[in-house]
Parts: C-alpha cells; sequence; structure tokens
C-alpha cells in the first residue's frame, strides 16, 4: 500500500520525525516498508538565489555567465544555458554539495575556461513536476539564500506491506490511528459530519449473507468536472490518477479511511437498487471493458431491470459510472463479507484496491462515516444536493466480542517482562476498553482480536521483543532415527567429496522426457510416474523417481561450458508410485553418482585415463570401506552394461553406462556412467564394526596362477568356484592381470589370460611348503574342473 | 716386504683418490683387500717372515690395512655425497603438482550441516516428513482458511489425488506433533515448493529449515534466546538481531527476524533470515483433534516454531546472487566450495 507522508501527517504530528525513525515506527508496529521515495525538494542546498548580472559567455553562444546573491554576502559566478529570466529574478540555486535528485551532486567547475560555482535550475532538475522551459523562477518575495524546499511542497512516498490480519491499516487514517497508539501522541479527530439514517425502501437486499449492509445516498444536481489541485495532489502523491471530483472523491475516501464507494450515475439505473447474486454464465462487462462470465456465488449490484451495475466491492460496470455529463449519482457504502469478494477476484483474476480491502474486511462501523464524508466532499467540489438521510438496508455486522485477557498466561508467554497495568495501559492505547466483568471490548476495526492470544500479540507487538529477556532452557530430548540418517548421510558426503566428486543439487520436478533417463531401483511399470497437476512448464512436469536424470542433465550442462572431468553426486528424495500406481506417493531417498571424462586432472606428470566402470567400482568400494561390491548383469532400458549392485547378496543400487546414442546425443565426449543406491540400505551398511580382529602371528604364503579362459567368460564365475571350494587355507584371491591380444599372437584371440595370486594362511601355525602346494593344487584342481581352464 | 707393503699402500691411496664413483672405488678395495688383493697376498707371505721380523711385518700389515679402509670409507661417503648431490639436479620443485581429484560438498549442505550442528547442540533432534503432503498436514491443521492464497492452484502443485507438494516444512511440525507427545524439540531441514518461476531471486523447489520446540512454560523469552543465539551462532557473535512484529496463520505473537549484516561492498543493513512465533493454540486444538486426545492441551502447554529458508542463508552467506546458480551445478561454481 502507498502512503504519502504528507496525507498521514494531516492525521497527527509527526513534525521532527525523520524517514528512519518513521521507518523503523512502521517497521516495528509490524508493517514492513518496503520502500521510501522521497518527492519534490529534498536538499537544503538548494536556495533562492536573485541573478544580479547576466552576460554573454566569451566562448560559448548559448552560454551566460551570470552573478547571483544567494544570500551569502558575496555574488556567486554561475554558467548557466536558460533563456526564460531576466536579470532580477529569483531562481532556485544548487550551491556546491547540492545533491539533485539522480544522486547527483553539484560542484564548482569551469564551463569553457569560465568557472561556475553552482547551478541554477529547472524545476525538474530539483525533482519538482516540469514547469515552463528554462529556469523555474519563484515568487519575487522569496527570500534570498532561504532553502527552496520552503516553497515547495515535499512529500515522502512510503511502499508499505500489511499483514492481512490488519486491514484496519488499509488507510492513512487507520494507518495514523496506529502510529499514534505507538509514539502516544494524540490522533487530530476526523471531521465528518453528523450521519442520519432512514431505512431504504429504494434497496433491495437479496443476498444478505454475502451483503449484510448496503447503503446509498443520492446526490443531485452536481457538475462533473476536474478536482482542485489539493485532490489531485492527494492522489497524485499515491501513484493515483485523477478523474473528476467524484472519483476521485470516492477514491480519497478508500486511501483516508478503508471504505471503498462507488458512484454511480443514477439517470442510468432504472428502478430499486437490488443486491443479488449473479445467475450461472450470468455476463458482466466491467469498467476495464472486458467481459466475465459470473457464477452464482458471485455478488452483483443491479437494478430493478436486473441490470448488473457493478461486481460487487471489486469493479464497477462500463455503463453504470459517473461521466462527465452525470448529474445525479447514487453514492454506495457497504458491507461486503470477505469470502465472497476473495472468491470472486480470484476466480476472476481481477484485483482493485476496493476488492482488496473487503476481501480482508472493513470496518463494519465505518461505512455510514465513509458515506458522510464522501457526501460532504461531493457537495463542496461538485455542487448539488443531498438527500437528508442515507439509505440503509440490512445492518452492520458485529464481528468482535468481548476478549478476556489471561494475566497468568500473558505472564507466561511474555517471561514477566511487561507488568499487567502497562500490558492494559496498552490495550486501552489500541482503542480497546475494560468492561465491568474484566473482558474487553474490542473496536470494530479490530475483527482480528477474537482471543486470549490475540491480546497477547497486541501487547508483545507494542511493548517490542526488544524489551523481552533472552532465556536458554531446553528440554532434554533423545536423538532420532532422523538424526542416525543425517550422521550417516554426512558420512556419504564427506568421503564422496574426498574422493573428488562434486556434490549436486538437482531440482526435484523434471520433465517427461527426462523419465527416459531414470535409473530406479525398481523398473518403472505404467502408472508409477508422478505428475503434478498444472506443472508451470514441460521442464518441471514430474517428480523425480531417480536423481540420475538431473545428474545427467547437470553434467551435460558442464560439458557446454567444456568441462573436461565430471565426477558427480547427489542425495536426496524420489517419488514414485509402485505396481503400475497401486501404492500411491513412496518417497525414499537414495544415491546418485555420475562419472564422465577425465579420470584425474590432466597435468605434465600425468596422461588423462577417461574415467571407466572400474572408477565407478572402485568409488563405490572405497564409500563401504572393506564391504565386498559385486556387480550383476541385469537390463535396462536406455542404458547399456546394466547391473545391478550387490553388496554380501543384497540389492543396493543399479549401475549403468549411458546409452552411446544418449550420449552422443547430449554432446557428451566420452562414456558416461551412473550409479544410483538405495540410502537406506547403505546407511546400514556403514555401521562400523563391532570388535577388531586379531592380525594374524604367523606368516602366510601366496602362489600365482594364470589361466586361459574363453574371452567372454566374466570374472565372476572364477570368483564362484573359488568361494564353492572353500579352501580353509585360502585367505584370499585376488585378480592381479588380465591379458587379451586381438591380433591372436600372444595368446588366441578368442581366449584371455587371468591371473590371480592366492593367499594362504593357517592362523595357529606356520605353514609347510608342501601343505600350501596342496592347497593351492586344490583350487587349481576346482578351477580346471568348473571352469575347464588351462593354466599357463 | 717393508717396501712392498709401503708400495702396496701408496698404490691403493692413489687408485682410491682416482676412484670417481662407488664401483671404481669397489675395484681398489678389491685389488688390495679382496681375496687376490696385493695386501692379502702379501700378508699370506708372513708365514715365511723370519720369526723375530714377524711382530714388526705384522704390525707394519696391520697399519697399512687401517690406513687403506680409512681411506675407503672416507672416501666412500664423499662419493655418496657427490651421488646424493647428483641425483637431486634436474629436480624442479616449482613444477605443478600430480594433481589428485578433489570434490566439495554443496553450499546448501554446509550451511544446512551448520545450522544442524547448532541447533543440535541447543539439543534441538531431527525430524522429517513427506514431501507429497495432504492439505490437512500443510494447511488445515496449521490454522490456513480454505480460501488462504496460499491453497490456490496457482500458488501451488496439487496432484489429481487431491495431494499437493509441501509448501513449507512447517507440515513436519504436525507430523511429528501427531507421533509424540511434549516436550518436543524438532528441526526439520527439507525441500519446498511453491509454483514460483525460476528466475536469479526464486525457485519452484527451494530448501527450509523448520524448527519447533513445545513444552510446559515454553515462553517469548526461550524464542527470542534460542534464535538470538542461533544466529549468532552463524553469522558471528556481535551480530544484531532484531524483531520485527509479523503475522503467520500458525504462530501468535508471530516476528520476522533480521540480522544486520554487511554484504561486500555495500553499507551494513537488516536482512531477512527467518519467520517465527509462538504456535496458535489452534494448531494445538487441530494436532489433538487429529491425535484424538489432549496431550497438546493449550492451557497446558505453549510451544515456539520458526522457520528460514537455506537456499537464502546460501546466498547471503557467499554473496550468491544468481538462486540458479545452486541447481545448474556448474563444477567452476562447485569447485569453490572445495
Amino acid at each position: 500500500m502507498n502512503v504519502s507522508l504528507n496525507w498521514l501527517a494531516t492525521h497527527l504530528d509527526l513534525a521532527g520525525k525523520s524517514i528512519k525513525e518513521i521507518d523503523d515506527l512502521f517497521t516495528f508496529a509490524g508493517v514492513e516498508v518496503e520502500g521510501i521515495i522521497p518527492r519534490g525538494i529534498t536538499s537544503e542546498k538548494i536556495v533562492v538565489a536573485q541573478i544580479k548580472e547576466a552576460v554573454q559567455h566569451p566562448n560559448a553562444d548559448r552560454l551566460k555567465v551570470t552573478q547571483v546573491d544567494a544570500g551569502e554576502g558575496s555574488l556567486r559566478q554561475i554558467v548557466c544555458g536558460a533563456q526564460n529570466y531576466k536579470v532580477g529574478d529569483k531562481v532556485p540555486c544548487a550551491l556546491p554539495g547540492a545533491e539533485l535528485p539522480g544522486g547527483f551532486t553539484i560542484g564548482e567547475t569551469v564551463m569553457r575556461k569560465v568557472e561556475s560555482k553552482g547551478m541554477l535550475c529547472s524545476a525538474s532538475e530539483i525533482g519538482l513536476p516540469p514547469g515552463e522551459d528554462g529556469l523555474l523562477i519563484l515568487p519575487a518575495d522569496a527570500e534570498i539564500g532561504k532553502p527552496a524546499k520552503l516553497f515547495f511542497d515535499s512529500d515522502v512516498l512510503l511502499e508499505l506491506e500489511v499483514t492481512p490480519n490488519r486491514p484496519d491499516l488499509l488507510s492513512h487514517y487507520g494507518m495514523a490511528r496506529e502510529l499514534a497508539t505507538l509514539l502516544k501522541t494524540p490522533l487530530k479527530p476526523l471531521e465528518v459530519p453528523a450521519v442520519t439514517t432512514v431505512a431504504a425502501s429504494a434497496i433491495q437486499l437479496d443476498a444478505p449473507a454475502a451483503c449484510p449492509l448496503y447503503t446509498a445516498v443520492r446526490i443531485s444536481g452536481v457538475k462533473v468536472q476536474e478536482s482542485p489541485a489539493w485532490l489531485k495532489q492527494r492522489l497524485e502523491s499515491i501513484g493515483l490518477r485523477p478523474i473528476n471530483q467524484i472519483v476521485d472523491v470516492t477514491n480519497f475516501v478508500l486511501h483516508e479511511l478503508g471504505q471503498p464507494l462507488h458512484a454511480f450515475d443514477a439517470a442510468k439505473l432504472s428502478g430499486d437498487i437490488v443486491v443479488r447474486h449473479a445467475n450461472e454464465d450470468e455476463v458482466f462487462l466491467a469498467l476495464d471493458e472486458s467481459e466475465y462470465t459470473l457464477t452464482a456465488g458471485d455478488l452483483l449490484i443491479s437494478d430493478a431491470s436486473g441490470a448488473a451495475l457493478a461486481l460487487a466491492g471489486v469493479m464497477g460496470g462500463l455503463h453504470s459510472g459517473v461521466t462527465e455529463t452525470t448529474t445525479d449519482i447514487l453514492l454506495e457504502s457497504a458491507y461486503f463479507t470477505p469470502q465472497g469478494i476473495r472468491r470472486t477476484s480470484r476466480r476472476t483474476a481481477l484485483s482493485s484496491d476496493s476488492s482488496y480491502r473487503f476481501e480482508r474486511g472493513v470496518d463494519p462501523q465505518g461505512i455510514l462515516t465513509a458515506s458522510a464524508l464522501a457526501t460532504k466532499l461531493i457537495l463542496e467540489l461538485a455542487g448539488g444536493s443531498a438527500e437528508a438521510s442515507i439509505q440503509v438496508a440490512g445492518e452492520a455486522p458485529v464481528l468482535t466480542q468481548p476478549v478476556v485477557l489471561d494475566a497468568q498466561k500473558l505472564d507466561q508467554l511474555m517471561g514477566g517482562s511487561i507488568a499487567l497495568p502497562a500490558a492494559e495501559e496498552i490495550l486501552t492505547r489500541l482503542g480497546l476498553s475494560k468492561l465491568a466483568d474484566g473482558a474487553w471490548n474490542v473496536p470494530s476495526f479490530r475483527a482480528d482480536l477474537q482471543r486470549h492470544i490475540d491480546l497477547v500479540e497486541e501487547i508483545a507487538r507494542v511493548h517490542g521483543l526488544a524489551n523481552v529477556p533472552s532465556r536458554f532452557l531446553g528440554a532434554f530430548v533423545p536423538a532420532s532415527p532422523v538424526d542416525a540418517a543425517y550422521d550417516a548421510d554426512m558420512v556419504l558426503r564427506r568421503r564422496l567429496a574426498a574422493l573428488g566428486l562434486h556434490e549436486c543439487q538437482t531440482i526435484k520436478l523434471i520433465s517427461d522426457a527426462q523419465v527416459a533417463d531414470v535409473l530406479p531401483l525398481r523398473p518403472l511399470q505404467d502408472g508409477d510416474v508422478i505428475r503434478v497437476k498444472l506443472p508451470l512448464s514441460e521442464d518441471h512436469a514430474v517428480m523425480r523417481p531417480s536423481i540420475v536424470p538431473g545428474l545427467i542433465a547437470s553434467a551435460a550442462r558442464n560439458v557446454r561450458q567444456q568441462a573436461k572431468s565430471l565426477r558427480f553426486f547427489e542425495m536426496g528424495r524420489v517419488f514414485r508410485n509402485a505396481g503400475g500406481g497401486k501404492a500411491k506417493d513412496q518417497e525414499s531417498e537414495t544415491l546418485a553418482i555420475l562419472l564422465s571424462g577425465s579420470n584425474l586432472p590432466t597435468g605434465w606428470a600425468q596422461a588423462d585415463r577417461h574415467a571407466d566402470l572400474y572408477d565407478l567400482k572402485g568409488i563405490l568400494s572405497a564409500l563401504l570401506g572393506e564391504r565386498k561390491i559385486t556387480f550383476a548383469p541385469k537390463e535396462r532400458a536406455g542404458f547399456v552394461l546394466a547391473s545391478e549392485i550387490k553388496v554380501d547378496d543384497q540389492n543396493i543400487g543399479v549401475f549403468a553406462r549411458l546409452m552411446p546414442a544418449r550420449e552422443r546425443e547430449l554432446d557428451f565426449t566420452s562414456a558416461v556412467y551412473v550409479a544410483e543406491l538405495d540410502l537406506g540400505k547403505i546407511r546400514k551398511l556403514l555401521n562400523g564394526i563391532s570388535h577388531v580382529e586379531d592380525l594374524p602371528q604367523f606368516p602366510g604364503s601366496s602362489r600365482d596362477a594364470a589361466m586361459e579362459l574363453p574371452i567372454a567368460m566374466p570374472n565372476a564365475k572364477i570368483e564362484a568356484v573359488i568361494a564353492k571350494l572353500a579352501e580353509p587355507l585360502l585367505v584370499s584371491a585376488e585378480c592381479f592381470d588380465v591379458f587379451t591380444d586381438a591380433s591372436g599372437i600372444k595368446i588366441a584371440a578368442e581366449s584371455k589370460s587371468v591371473a590371480y595370486r592366492f593367499h594362504y594362511r593357517e592362523p595357529s601355525r606356520t605353514l609347510k611348503a608342501e601343505e600350501i602346494d596342496a592347497a593351492h593344487q586344490s583350487v587349481l584342481d576346482a578351477l580346471v574342473k568348473g571352469l575347464d581352464v588351462k593354466f599357463r | 716386504m717393508k717396501e712392498q707393503i709401503e708400495a702396496i699402500q701408496t698404490e691403493a691411496l692413489a687408485q682410491i683418490t682416482a676412484a670417481g664413483d662407488e664401483r671404481s672405488l669397489d675395484d681398489a678395495r678389491v685389488a688390495v683387500l679382496g681375496k687376490k688383493g696385493t695386501l692379502t697376498l702379501v700378508a699370506a707371505g708372513i708365514k715365511d717372515v723370519p720369526k723375530e721380523d714377524k711382530a714388526a711385518v705384522g704390525q707394519l700389515l696391520n697399519a697399512a690395512r687401517t690406513v687403506i679402509t680409512v681411506a675407503l670409507e672416507e672416501k666412500q661417503v664423499i662419493l655418496r655425497e657427490v651421488a646424493d648431490r647428483a641425483a637431486l639436479e634436474g629436480i624442479d620443485v616449482t613444477l605443478p603438482a600430480r594433481q589428485l581429484a578433489v570434490g566439495s560438498l554443496h553450499p546448501l549442505t554446509l550451511i544446512r550441516d551448520q545450522a544442524i550442528g547448532i541447533l543440535r547442540r541447543m539439543g534441538f533432534a531431527l525430524a522429517e516428513g513427506p514431501e507429497i503432503e495432504d492439505e490437512f498436514h500443510c494447511f488445515d491443521a496449521l490454522n490456513t482458511p480454505a480460501d488462504h492464497p496460499a491453497r490456490n492452484e496457482k500458488d501451488t502443485f496439487y496432484f489429481d489425488s487431491g495431494k499437493l507438494l509441501r509448501t513449507h516444512t512447517s507440515s513436519v511440525q504436525v507430523r511429528t506433533m501427531e507421533a509424540q507427545a511434549p516436550p518436543i524439540r524438532i528441526i526439520a531441514p527439507g525441500s519446498a515448493y511453491r509454483r514460483d518461476e525460476i528466475d536469479a531471486t526464486h525457485l519452484s523447489v527451494f530448501n527450509q529449515l523448520e524448527g519447533l520446540y513445545v513444552g510446559t512454560d515454553v515462553s517469548l523469552p526461550d524464542l527470542k534466546g534460542t534464535l538470538e543465539y542461533f544466529l549468532r551462532e552463524l553469522f558471528g557473535t556481535s551480530t544484531e538481531v532484531r524483531f520485527r512484529p509479523h503475522f503467520f496463520p500458525f504462530t501468535e505473537p508471530s516476528f520476522e527476524i533480521d540480522v544486520k549484516l554487511t554484504i561486500k561492498g555495500q553499507a551494513p543493513r537488516w536482512i531477512e533470515v527467518a519467520g517465527c512465533g509462538m504456535v496458535d493454540p489452534a494448531v494445538f486444538d487441530a494436532i489433538n483433534r487429529s491425535r484424538k486426545d489432549d496431550a497438546f492441551d493449550p492451557e497446558k502447554v505453549t510451544g515456539f516454531a520458526f522457520g528460514m529458508g537455506l537456499d537464502r542463508l546460501a546466498m547471503i552467506r557467499w554473496g550468491i546472487k544468481d538462486i540458479r546458480l545452486l541447481i545448474e551445478n556448474d563444477v567452476r561454481f562447485l569447485k569453490q566450495f572445495a
């Protein structure tokens, strides 16, 4: 809401208050100050000066050199380009140091080799509305040397954000009332003529729930024309465009008192005013020249003919309003219930200063006051005569009730920082009054004060949290399973960062196209993807069932930025239905990893090597400590080399390489390896060890064996044979070489050589060579028997 | 024989002096002291020396052996020193490193971890709840009227099922109070969603940190003390903190919290960092109805709640000008947090 400081000052004395003090005052009243915009001359260094002499500039045809008296005892030389003045005129002079609008500071300069010690100013140069070309000529009686701002209105426009619970602040009077309370200064009385009312015969209230009170006053014989300067200035000071006195008065009263009014051209009405709900699909042609199709919930002001005159509380009709030819007006002031206005405003996407106030709730006791003030002003400005009494249909709703303040609870909540009398004094200042039974009567404009806690809020707000002590006294609560999960996640994050991966944060809404890149732990069926109903864009339409698509998109973006090494991970929630939509809205947490491009930074000592699947496997191994990770191939749509990732036969995630065609489509120049793991399962694997294992007391011994195998034989088969044999002396077996030769020279092209090192040990004694040889032979025999390998 | 020994010694010392590396030095040693070395052969001939001269010749032999051995050892030390020096020649310590891959944690993780660390020290435990929520937990239980603007389909993501994406982490407050009785002292970091077009200051998915403390005699001083302490730990012990009255449907009284911060190159100014307030009794009433008990009797328990935007905290902390940097994952951005 825009508030003019000058306008505000018509209601209370703000003299001597700096802008900063005003800012703080609003801020601590709970009103956010979003902007402070000074209007008019602000600098004290722009003074009245008289031009004593003006001669042609020796080096410039269009400039004159003037000598001016700025009240300093001696004359000041200023070069000036204006033509509209004569010697003896008084004009505004910006002295060196004066700040002009736009942040421009005047200094002493030399213009074409002639000194100039200041600037003679036009109206627009000092922040006033632009006038005639050239210098601003001041009145002849302006006192030389005085600040020029004294001769012009200056103002400050405040852009304020009022919270929805405080509709009483949506006017200058309401805001002034609040400031007066906080400043403990008196509010100037509002000059409104006494109101007389009469039960309306010509108003038919068909929707009393949506409009419990409707009033109207007929003013006849008005002459519609431009508003006087003071009124135009008021409206312009808060950014409104003046139209004519009638419309301007209704706007003025709205911003003065917070009560929206509407003026109809009485000549355009036929018969009674009817306040009724719209018919389903009734079309309303509004002031903004748009047509709105209404529903039965919308409230209309119509006449006896049924013609819709206004969308109640929201906007007037195109043909019922005041024009230059209007002579008789009907001035509406009413209470429309907030819910209805809110619904209509939202549904039609029509919002006005009027609907803004009605949907927050106007003061039911302010309706007649507003009408009376507007009538008085219209008569003053447009002539004519008004009915003696305001026609009233319905009754003002009573929205407040006495509220009890629980002193004990107040004391508890405030931590004893305010004594009861001081708290009661705050309520009194806010316009509440204590009833005989101890309850507090609430003024009609504070319908937000309904409960004890609402009174406490007022007391806390006015008292200020600065005056409340700080206390630190927490009850003990044990750590939760969420704490344990968080700690495990941080361990994983730090390990991954230490392994050279960058943690990412991608958006949890992905596009339909990205669904092709998902790598969920269990494949998706039709109906397993969760879509939002009204996505902001196609790019953010689906709740991610997997983090991998986000990482792929981030990696692709980095490739476009010439990144060479892509090592990413992200942890977070994924969303899906299960069983083709049978189990809904399942949320779980996963860890996704992506590797592509250079495995290490390249340099003088390092050749470039691109990451491959074994690098990713290595990262997983390092992440899970001593756990043995195995990959079990299992196809996934959209990917190649897809495998289930297993630890101790437990399936903990999925690994794959992006389909090479998709890699090319995204401009990747090297293979993209991804993995997505079930965080719930990984956290459990991080539990650490329960006890240490004793170090071996006796030496072990190792034997190597190189075996020739068909090239397609997976290593897992060798491991399986060794595991199945369970040779008691065999402690470990590791593959240390794999050799192939496509040319078939060193080994047949369809074969490969796989070399293993086998470690043998007996915990209780040193083994004899024969025992080791026997154990080793049993391993070799098993391999021959199981896989038909040949040893080289 | 004496002359012979002296000659051997002289020649051996000359060879030792001439030796340019350890290998020629070893050759010199073998030539004199080896199995067939000159001095060894002479020593073998001592059995032919007359008995009365044996002692003198023996002494001569030992003296020569000692002199030669010492010379060998001294020369070896010198040669090794020379070799050590030579081995270091040509090593350029100013060449760049053999680099390792260095990773990083995301700035949101860093700020979240710091915030959680402080609050845990103050005795808060973590809590969580679903991101796909229902209207009860996101709005109704939080005293948000049915026609509140936030409940509009223009501002909130809904699903065909009628569920929605939570617009704030405050729904975790409700979930926690449904499941546990007071005292409750939780923090809940998590994502929240609003139908905001993505631009330099808005994301449709953003991150919040929620806090809730409910017990007997939880008061405004507790709220103030806790949040002041938290913010001073986060932004520095002398940070000025102010509480501005505000309005939220689910707390009363409500405040917004500003801290006075200096952003590089700017004058210090108040920057909004969090919202907070005392839990509105209407929220407790809703919880009791949902629990079908009166564990949260508003006559007996009070509480405070707070919430803050982690993305915003990260932006403030590191002077991040465009919030989209937090989701674009540009390596050049992420690397700075290594």
